[in-house]
């Protein structure tokens, strides 16, 4: 035989085994993530893309975001069919849905797990979103149906609080008593699928929950494969073994994988911005001239086009745009390196300055922060850049180790959250109640605090855009460039919702999803 | 022999044991926090010092390292920071993946690489012997990363004999095989084109000795000189190699295991890494020290087999 009729009859024995799978309808979805594995299924502890993600479909809330939305004013009943508070907002009351059924043998939902996943989000022990609770004072079950929240002053939103997202997962606390600290590889949710199997390394195996009080999901079995080579996960995709992506933010990414047959390319919000904070504490940058100097050095536009024009758009504020009280009139400066230099100048440095950085080996993130040494080269500043790996960087920048600080990142769409975490004096770096405020920023601590109080939106509104103006006139950090979420999945899939927006970062699977 | 082999035995225990510390030591000096790798950038300082507490990070680092030590003594790997399972029940579970994909290379390896080497030997300077050290130089030139992918674009997506993501269905032995080409044969470039090189030097220096010429000039048949005189003396030095190779081989399979996302100890130790997952990192290093130490051992017993002058 020769090496053609070889490979031809390979050709068709490999086809004829591919035929019967097509011939049925295919309720089997399989989802290629950059991963090497999963970290915590845990939702509480759940932080990365990769655990977000899977979180997602197997937990709810007590209200959630209209699939595929991230709008705030499109919450609508999850776990709780209607709520109510008291004029103050400072009383809330739950109405949970009877009959909703946790995974496996876990039994009926109550409010009593309610109460016990709320407390567990709010814990520092238990949760890594304990501060989004602060607020709370009382959660208690009236009646197996009904959760009473007290608030101790009022928060942004709370509903934002409660929804399937970050600490608002409602977990089994049955589950989470039997497991114990090995509750996070034994997820038990309410949502439309539930855990099957976890292989380290590997995969993922979750099957559709018959029990789904939604109705069951028209997708069998979902199969999340962590394939941590880029260009392996795209092949497997483009050769049809993957039916959904996670994708890059990047101009030729999106590209190649548009050209392909079969292909639709994803692009959802949220938007991360990406901020260089400036540590206004350390030298050279606690002269205001010089962090002026990097403001009108940075040239936004320039890098919105290297990035790509489907994935990223020009930073306008120090918080992302489209929250709730973000602003695109806040006082940005545009680019003017002669500018710059003359700052550079005032501020003692003819000669311009050298600023040494810790910055991120993950590609996508040097690529940009190259960029920016570029940009600010031309006006004199050099940035020397110490490329470490990620875990190091997040280590190191919390240890202040460096005075600029490129950091992408989404949070729920309310102007309060990004502030508080970023640019409140209580966050800051270092101290017993730090987040991630890298700038050592605390200009904007009174309107940011007022804000939280305020009844009056008008008003609340109004006192986040004066905390931003303050922030961007003392150049606490320069906004970059924000970049929307990429996934790509075949043409066959439907996600059952148009996927405009997903909080988890990845396309929520719901009872609707199926393959046309 | 076996007087020889517990020496050899014992003296692998003081290298274990300085492989241990260094190990234990080096893990953390690597900077980078578990608990922030755990638990990401939103998690408040009090919710890592609480996870620290509960991974065992926040003692005394003397008492951690006894610990550490003590249990490895025992054969206790401790679990996951992570996944919370055992150790070994991980590295049990990823071992022979990269024992097979390791061992089917090397026979790659061998079976191409030996003859090869030897046809070059014996054509030396001619268009086969150029060409040969020709490919084995392109061989060892493209890294595996490179020659995998190449053989996924060629045979998974334009051939379609292959599938691109490599896992293996468990208990399904055919499934095993038809998954494993692809992945050894990208490993078993590498080895046959360091065996190739080796065979064919020690073949030439092989010929030139006196006792070939002498069977040359009794008039001892040429097969039977390449074979039996030839081949058996010039292989002492390639199972050498191929020994010393193994850590190479086990370097390369995990970028293998990685491009054709193959389970196996090369990706649980990358995602060890990268998740600071220090009582897992532990684990695999010894294991790969160990995987080290047995491998030297079988070279060293091999030379027994093929060489009668070291039996005696």
């Amino acid at each position: 035989m020769t090496l053609r009729i070889t490979l031809s009859a390979a050709l068709t024995a490999a086809t004829l085994v591919t035929i019967p799978a097509s011939a049925a309808p295919k309720t089997d979805l399989k989802v290629g993530m950059a991963a090497q594995d999963v970290g915590q299924l845990d939702p509480h502890r759940a932080v990365s893309t990769i655990d977000r993600t899977v979180v997602a479909w197997i937990y709810n809330g007590l209200v959630r975001f209209k699939p595929g939305t991230m709008d705030p004013k499109q919450i609508e009943p999850d776990l709780a069919e209607k709520w109510e508070s008291s004029s103050d907002k400072l009383d809330w009351t739950f109405h949970l849905r009877h009959g909703v059924k946790f995974h496996g043998d876990f039994g009926e939902l109550t409010a009593d797990d309610v109460v016990f996943s709320l407390k567990r989000a709010s814990d520092a022990k238990t949760s890594a979103f304990s501060a989004d609770f602060a607020a709370f004072k009382t959660i208690e079950a009236t009646d197996p149906y009904t959760v009473h929240i007290v608030l101790a002053r009022q928060v942004p939103s709370l509903l934002g609080l409660v929804t399937n997202y970050s600490g608002g997962y409602i977990v089994s606390r049955k589950a989470v008593e039997k497991y114990g600290a090995d509750f996070t590889r034994n997820p038990v949710g309410t949502g439309p699928f539930a855990f099957v199997s976890d292989t380290p390394n590997q995969s993922l195996e979750l099957a559709a929950f018959g029990g789904y009080f939604r109705g069951k999901p028209k997708l069998e079995h979902v199969s999340y494969r962590y394939i941590p080579s880029d260009s392996s996960r795209d092949l497997a995709f483009q050769n049809g073994e993957i039916d959904l992506i996670y994708g890059k933010q990047d101009q030729a990414w999106i590209n190649r994988i548009r050209a392909l047959p079969n292909s639709v390319v994803d692009v959802f919000e949220p938007g991360e911005l990406a901020n260089l904070s400036l540590n206004i504490t350390a030298k050279p940058l606690d002269d205001l001239r010089v962090r002026q100097a990097i403001a009108y050095a940075v040239n936004r536009p320039e890098l919105v086009k290297w990035q790509g024009a489907d994935t990223a758009r020009s930073g306008q504020s120090v918080i992302p745009a489209g929250y709730l009280g973000s602003s695109n009139d806040v006082g940005l400066v545009a680019t003017d390196v002669a500018k710059a230099k003359a700052l550079l100048k005032d501020a003692g440095y003819p000669d311009g300055v050298t600023i040494k950085i810790i910055h991120t080996q993950l590609p996508q993130m040097l690529g940009s922060m190259q960029v920016v040494q570029a940009q600010l080269r031309k006006a004199g500043i050099n940035l020397d850049i110490q490329v470490v790996d990620h875990a190091t960087f997040h280590q190191q920048i919390r240890k202040d180790l460096s005075p600029i600080v490129y950091y992408a990142a989404a949070r729920f769409p309310v102007a309060d959250i990004y502030l508080t975490q970023f640019f409140h004096s209580a966050s800051i770096v270092g101290k017993p109640t730090a987040v991630t405020n890298f700038s050592h920023c605390d200009v904007a601590d009174k309107e940011i605090d007022a804000a939280k109080t305020e009844t009056d939106t008008e008003k609340q509104v109004a006192l986040w855009v004066e905390a931003q103006k303050k922030i961007v006139a003392a150049v606490c950090a320069v906004p970059l460039a924000e970049a929307l979420q990429i996934w790509a999945h075949r043409t066959d899939l439907d996600y059952g919702y148009e996927l405009k927006a997903s909080l988890s970062l990845g396309p929520l699977l719901t009872e609707a999803t199926h393959f046309k | 022999m076996i007087g020889f082999i517990i020496r050899r035995l014992l003296a692998s225990i003081p290298t274990l044991l300085a492989v241990l510390t260094l190990v234990f030591l080096l893990v953390r000096v690597v900077p980078g926090d578990p608990a922030i790798a755990i638990l990401g950038d939103r998690a408040t300082p009090e919710t890592l010092s609480a996870l620290r507490a509960e991974l065992g990070l926040d003692r005394w680092i003397g008492t951690q390292y006894f610990e550490f030590l003590g249990h490895a003594l025992r054969g206790d790997l401790g679990t996951s920071m992570v996944t919370h399972r055992a150790v070994w029940t991980e590295i049990a579970e990823a071992l022979p993946h990269t024992i097979v994909l390791t061992l089917a290379a090397m026979a790659i390896g061998c079976l191409v690489g030996i003859p090869a080497g030897v046809w070059a030997a014996l054509h030396r300077n001619g268009t086969i012997d150029v060409l040969t050290r020709l490919l084995s130089l392109l061989g060892l030139s493209f890294p595996v990363f490179v020659s995998g992918i190449f053989l996924l674009i060629v045979f998974a997506l334009q051939l379609h004999l292959f599938p691109v993501i490599g896992n293996p269905r468990p208990g399904d032995w055919i499934d095993g095989l038809h998954k494993l080409v692809l992945p050894a044969i990208t490993l078993g470039i590498v080895m046959a084109a360091y065996v190739v090189r080796v065979t064919r030097s020690s073949m030439l220096q092989v010929l030139g000795e006196d006792y070939i010429r002498t069977a040359r000039a009794k008039g001892v048949p040429r097969r039977s000189i390449i074979w039996r005189h030839g081949l058996s003396n010039a292989l002492i030095p390639v199972v050498t190699v191929v020994g010393l190779y193994v850590g190479i081989l086990i370097g390369n399979s995990v970028l293998t295991e990685i491009v054709f996302n193959r389970p196996g100890l090369g990706k649980v130790i990358v995602s060890a890494l990268t998740q600071r997952d220090y009582t897992m990192l532990q684990g695999m290093m010894v294991i790969y020290c160990f995987l080290i130490v047995v491998v030297n051992l079988i070279t060293d017993l091999s030379y027994g087999l093929i060489d009668p002058r070291v039996k005696q």
